[in-house]
């Protein structure tokens, strides 16, 4: 049964099983194998690495089952500020309910932070890739860069997520402020014409 | 962020009020071999890192016997590098400062900033030990609870100067959004939009950081 893709899944969730009941640092691969039913060996055919491996395993795989919902959350959005929006609202508030990833916030947030990081340059690129033809279909400013653009929404993005700061992204008034503002400004006509000053592009 | 935002207070003031408030209640004498010490232990952490940086070698880089350093710190090493970090965090943002009030108009003073932080950020000394040495320390405050003090950290500091061409509630979010920018361009470099090269800011900034503190602002 080595390398069998459901009993990798099945690994990985009762690891993230265990880090929901007891946090990251107590996990052991000796308490990942009773939870799957299996022996340590097992786990250890599948997850070479041993602890290291599989921690970083599920923190990838929660990370892309995040990411999925959101894409499907923003997917049928008319436009890129309609994208945004959802995006910061509805990340915001899986963030928030999200009561594993609250839990080790609270109890262990160094060793999480660093597994996230080490995770941040390809999840900024997909998203940058999936606003990419957003940013190209609006009437933006002849001066911008689609590809540059799209770098700097997903990176902000990706900032909001993880801090909102002065923001209250649980009220959609304040995340259509934001995505007008600090977001959009310098990219859409329409957020630009609010009163941009004359004569600067 | 006690500490910090002492920091931040301090580092509105001039360097030489800086320096006096560091050596606060001691002589000048006290004050200027503190200096010495902490300039020592900089160039030590330089070579070869914090961990393994030691008092005699801090006290033989700044040319006194052991017992001289331990009549200054008698917290020995663990004080050195308090003081240490304390007096490259008021450097920071003492000379920062300094660029940041120059500033002729919100462009200039948006790309001093991007500019600015990056650019001394990069050089640290400390900065680059700690990253090598212990970079999950730096981890922590670049995401959510950590990633807010910073944040906060960076726009306690800035609001005042961004207050000089808006008012009060948009300079603070403008000088938020100026750390965040900054942020989230260090942590994943990429050619064309880095933050220490002062053509790739002013595109920047030109781009869309004025475009979105002036919208802040309207």
């Amino acid at each position: 049964m080595a390398g069998r893709p459901e009993t990798r899944e099945a690994l990985i969730a009762s690891a993230y099983a265990c880090i929901a009941r007891q946090g990251i640092a107590k996990t052991s691969i000796g308490d990942v194998a009773s939870e799957a039913g299996v022996v340590r060996a097992t786990v250890y055919r599948h997850f070479p690495g041993g602890r290291d491996e599989l921690i970083a395993e599920v923190v990838s795989w929660e990370h892309r089952r995040f990411f999925l919902e959101l894409y499907v959350a923003v997917r049928d959005a008319e436009n890129l500020a309609e994208v945004l929006e959802r995006a910061l609202f509805e990340a915001h508030r899986a963030i928030a309910d999200h009561e594993v990833l609250q839990l080790v916030l609270a109890t262990e947030p160094t060793e999480l932070s660093t597994l996230l990081l080490g995770g941040l340059a390809p999840v900024q690129q997909q998203i940058a890739v999936f606003l990419e033809p957003y940013v190209e279909r609006e009437q933006h400013a002849a001066h911008v860069d689609v590809a540059e653009s799209s770098s700097f929404l997903s990176r902000l993005v990706l900032s909001y997520m993880g801090a909102p700061g002065r923001w209250d992204l649980t009220d959609r008034n304040e995340v259509s402020r934001l995505v007008r503002t600090e977001l959009l400004a310098g990219i859409t006509e329409q957020a630009a014409a609010r009163g941009a000053p004359a004569g600067r592009h | 962020m006690g500490l910090l935002s002492h920091l931040v207070a301090i580092a509105s003031e001039t360097q030489e009020r800086t320096e006096v408030l560091l050596g606060s209640l001691i002589s000048p004498d006290e004050t200027s071999k503190r200096l010495k010490i902490v300039d020592a232990t900089l160039r030590c952490v330089a070579e070869r890192g914090i961990r393994a940086t030691t008092v005699e070698e801090i006290a033989s880089e700044a040319g006194m016997a052991r017992a001289t350093l331990y009549r200054t710190f008698p917290g020995g090493r663990e004080a050195v590098l308090e003081a240490v970090a304390e007096t490259e965090t008021a450097r920071f943002f003492a000379s920062l400062s300094v660029e940041l009030a120059s500033a002729e108009d919100l462009e200039s003073l948006v790309v001093a900033f991007l500019y600015g932080v990056a650019t001394r950020l990069r050089s640290s000394v400390i900065l680059r030990a700690l990253s090598r040495e212990r970079p999950e320390l730096l981890h922590a405050r670049l995401t959510f609870g950590g990633l807010e003090e910073t944040l906060a950290l960076g726009s306690d500091f800035a609001w005042p100067f961004f207050a000089q061409w808006m008012d009060e509630d948009p300079a603070k979010r403008a000088s938020e959004f100026a750390s965040r920018v900054a942020i989230s361009y260090l942590l994943n470099e990429e050619p064309g939009s880095r933050l220490d090269v002062d053509a790739d800011v002013r595109r920047l900034v030109a781009a869309h950081v004025l475009d979105g503190i002036e919208a802040l602002a309207r």
